[in-house]
């Protein structure tokens, strides 16, 4: 438990905000103690909760984390994994993802993914949500008060719509998002917090779903990111889909018929190939085994030197990333003085070594791959609410942003690798005599058409007052925060009037949406609720419990009279007697009841204190004169 | 992506968020120390405290750039109130403009020359390079066809020509950004003796015509190193 201070009525002090992982394979939440940032565990020291998300309909069950990954060979069905790649997209953008999964999705996909489960359907911000939830319980708790702001991370590469997903996804989860930071930029917040020299520092991440590079400059505890590239889609999951393609293909091989995969069987094929994945990381060769009950058991071994021959176009696809973020950057390798390794799927020793050759220098490991991301979402976390000043993230938008002009050109406004906050100011006028509206199309991405680039949202600027062609006058303000999301306000320059702006997302929930969503997930909550109220009353009781033993064995005890000693030890016993039970209420009442009955000793004690404080001040006094 | 708020009010330059009077101060308010909106008639080299010269040392920049970022960044106004995080928002997104167009001295000089009243500089060729142009595109068409063709000896040879050309032309933009530098000198030291609009106007004239030709020569480079 991290020391909290508290006052003797045991009341925790000010809202605390936590920094968060939202991991394509596993999600963390940190907090900045006293020594540092530190990763909050369960009682078996377990910082890492698996995202995975299991919902059984019949029986409204709602399971996260490693119960969920349980019921993944058993009910495939009802489990939900690797999210993360579907946050932000349509059901154009995931057909192969989908070709993988056992998912079944929802009529109405385009804009937002539905998961079809039972007979509900969940999107990917809502399955996302749950386990926001599940590790904003786990900060709760751990603090003994409800934690309700966050830091989130994620992929320095992600796109508008995909950071919007995310910060819709913390909403549902009753979680105020104070800031989506990147996961490379965290990383090396948590690696050169204590670094006092400048350096170039290249951040390679290469975690389960998303593949990042970044490019700092570290100086005077500014964190400078000079570019940034990546693949949005690629890590961990296409290594492992490499080696299951793998063992598919000898399992049908070896039957004459060929065999249909039902998911119950890919599950399996998929766990026992991520164990051998993580084996050729520390020996050279593994065996792979799945029991498949009637139909008997595969096994076969798997050599590191085959698992790199599956895999080694996979980790070629990072390099590109790589040198083109050094090209923007107008750096080359040998300019590079720190390369540091985030995610899990940098513990592959393939990864290294192509690292290492391509920076020319032994990439840092001594990190725990897993962890630094939310090391250094807390730290950001911490920057916020205000714990520190002498740090600050200078990021950049990650793609350029454009808008279309005439034959589907894009018009640049805002280039990639800028520093965020950004703008930029475009004006419109009209091309008809008495236009009232403007249509304007927002997009995302470096390519020179529209078609080949992502489109963000359309808008209309309305309300012009008829006007001959061309003369009206509207400024557009295109703003990308320090989130990387954009916003838009416009202006009539020759009113000075604020201009109306209907934005249309292209793909993402709209403000009804998460309304509709928020009041969904309530019948969820309501069980929440009372576990926390539960928890929060246990841990009130268990301080004003301590503070009143401890009083009782203090000298002090001896100057209050036996009715009241008494007195104490009888609200202390009751205390003891419900502390067991569920009712959070009772819980309180005998808290407060103790609190009341110790609290004349308490007094007396502070005064004590005041007296030998004071006592030993006059000493040292003298003896200073 | 989100619709935009209301923005602050910015027809009145510099006026303090909380006594509503015009400011003395410079981003924070000389009165009550809170930050300020933006005013719109604040450009790149007044916002960063620079005279309109086209000499910068860049660790001083970095430097400015730095020291402001810590003043204005949104991370610090967290709890402010939401014209004061406008102000910050507005501030910083400026702050990056301007040390982004800054820093770099070919859209430092391009920038000056727009606050300066001038087009944005159209590709045109260098008068000693005409001749040069009709040659390249032929040698382009040349490596083109052989490309087609598969004719493996044609490819190299219309490949290495080309690479010759290259280095000609890399040379080329070299020369023109040493007088784009001459010119700098020269107008660095208008602006410091104050000198007669006309003198400035020359000064002003030469660099755009020489963003002109480097814009034409960056142009065919490029062309040459897409076929490459």
């Amino acid at each position: 438990m991290p020391v909290i201070e508290l006052s003797l009525s045991g009341r925790p002090k000010s809202a605390r905000v936590v920094g968060i992982d939202l991991g394509t394979t596993n999600s963390l939440v940190a907090y900045v103690s006293d020594n540092g940032p530190a990763v909050i565990r369960d009682k078996t020291g377990n910082g890492l909760v698996p995202s995975i998300v299991y919902y059984d309909h019949e029986q409204d069950r709602l399971l996260v984390g490693e119960k969920a990954g349980d019921r993944l060979i058993t009910e495939p069905r009802k489990a939900i994994y690797s999210v993360k790649r579907f946050m932000g997209k349509g059901s154009a953008d995931v057909q192969e993802d989908l070709s993988l999964v056992p998912f079944q999705i929802a009529p109405g996909s385009e804009q937002v993914i539905g998961f079809k489960m039972g007979d509900r359907v969940f999107t990917p911000p809502e399955i996302s949500a749950f386990i926001l939830r599940d590790l904003k319980r786990r900060a709760s708790q751990f603090f003994g008060e409800e934690v309700s702001q966050a830091v989130i991370t994620v992929p320095a590469y992600f796109n508008d719509a995909q950071r919007q997903a995310t910060k819709d996804a913390g909403h549902l989860a009753g979680l105020e998002v104070l800031r989506i930071v990147n996961e490379p930029t965290a990383a090396s917040l948590a690696y050169g917090i204590d670094k006092k020299d400048e350096a170039i520092v290249a951040v390679y991440d290469l975690g389960g779903g998303t593949f990042d590079i970044s490019l700092l400059k570290l100086k005077d505890g500014i964190f400078e990111v000079l570019s940034t590239n990546g693949d949005t889609h690629l890590g961990g999951d296409d290594i492992d889909n490499r080696v299951i393609a793998l063992v598919i293909s000898q399992l049908e091989s070896g039957t004459a018929t060929g065999i249909g995969i039902d998911p119950a069987l890919f599950q399996a094929i998929r766990k026992a190939v991520i164990k051998a994945k993580h084996d050729l990381s520390e020996r050279d060769s593994s065996v792979i085994e799945i029991n498949m009950g009637d139909s008997g058991a595969y096994r076969n071994e798997l050599t590191r030197n085959q698992f790199e021959a599956l895999i080694s176009d996979l980790v070629e696809r990072t390099l590109g990333p790589c040198k083109q973020a050094l090209k923007d950057a107008n750096l080359s390798p040998e300019q590079i003085d720190e390369v540091v390794m985030v995610g899990g799927s940098t513990r592959i020793p393939l990864v290294r070594d192509r690292i290492k050759e391509l920076f020319k220098r032994e990439p840092h490991v001594e990190l725990n791959p897993d962890e630094v991301v939310a090391l250094g979402a807390a730290i950001q976390a911490d920057v916020l609410g205000g714990g520190r000043r002498d740090l600050l993230l200078l990021d950049v938008t990650p793609l350029s942003l454009g808008i279309e002009t005439m034959g589907g050109v894009v018009a640049k406004i805002i280039n990639r690798n800028s520093t965020i906050p950004a703008s930029a100011a475009e004006m419109f006028t009209t091309w008809v005599d008495n236009q009232t509206g403007i249509d304007v199309h927002v997009v995302q991405g470096e390519r020179e058409l529209v078609e080949d680039c992502r489109s963000l949202a359309k808008f209309t600027l309305k309300g012009i007052p008829p006007q001959p062609a061309g003369l009206p006058r509207i400024e557009v303000r295109f703003l990308i925060d320090a989130n990387g999301i954009l916003t838009v306000s416009a202006r009539d320059l020759r009113t000075g009037q604020e201009q109306s702006v209907e934005v249309k997302p292209s793909y993402g929930l709209s403000d009804e949406q998460i309304e509709r969503m928020l009041i969904d997930s309530f019948e969820f909550a309501e069980e929440d609720v009372r576990k926390r109220q539960l928890i929060e009353a246990r841990n009130e009781a268990a301080t004003i419990m301590r503070a009143a033993e401890k009083a009782l064995a203090d000298y002090a005890a001896g100057l209050i009279d036996e009715a009241e000693r008494a007195g104490i030890h009888n609200a202390l016993d009751h205390l003891r007697q419900v502390l067991g039970g569920a009712d959070h209420q009772l819980i309180r009442e005998k808290t407060n009841a103790l609190d009341t009955a110790s609290h004349h000793l308490a007094e007396i004690i502070m005064d004590g204190a005041l007296v030998s404080a004071l006592k030993d001040r006059k000493a040292s006094d003298v003896a200073e004169g | 992506m989100t619709e935009g708020v209301i923005r602050a009010q910015k027809d009145f330059p510099d006026t303090c968020l909380c006594c509503g009077a015009q400011s003395t101060g410079t981003h924070f308010c000389s009165g009550c120390g809170k930050i300020l909106p933006i005013a719109e008639s604040s450009d790149h080299f007044s916002f960063l405290g620079l005279p309109r010269k086209l000499r910068l040392d860049l660790s001083e920049l970095e430097k400015t750039f730095y020291a402001l970022s810590r003043q204005f960044h949104p991370d610090y106004f967290m709890t402010a109130s939401e014209p004061e995080r406008q102000a910050s928002m507005d501030r910083s997104s400026m702050l990056n403009d301007a040390y982004r167009t800054l820093r770099d001295r070919i859209s430092r000089v391009t920038y000056l020359l727009t606050l300066e009243g001038y087009k944005e500089a159209e590709k045109k060729a260098p008068p000693d390079l005409l001749e040069e142009v009709f040659e390249l595109n032929m040698q382009i068409e040349e490596l083109k066809a052989a490309k087609k063709l598969g004719d493996a000896d044609e490819v190299t040879e219309a490949r290495l020509a080309l690479e010759n050309a290259l280095a000609g032309l890399n040379q080329k933009l070299a020369a023109i950004d040493q007088r784009l530098l001459v010119l700098f000198e020269h107008w660095d030291s208008a602006v410091d003796r104050t000198a007669a609009i006309d003198d400035k106007k020359r000064v002003l004239d030469g660099m755009s015509e020489l963003l002109s030709h480097r814009s034409y020569v960056r142009h065919i480079v490029s062309s040459i190193q897409e076929e490459l």
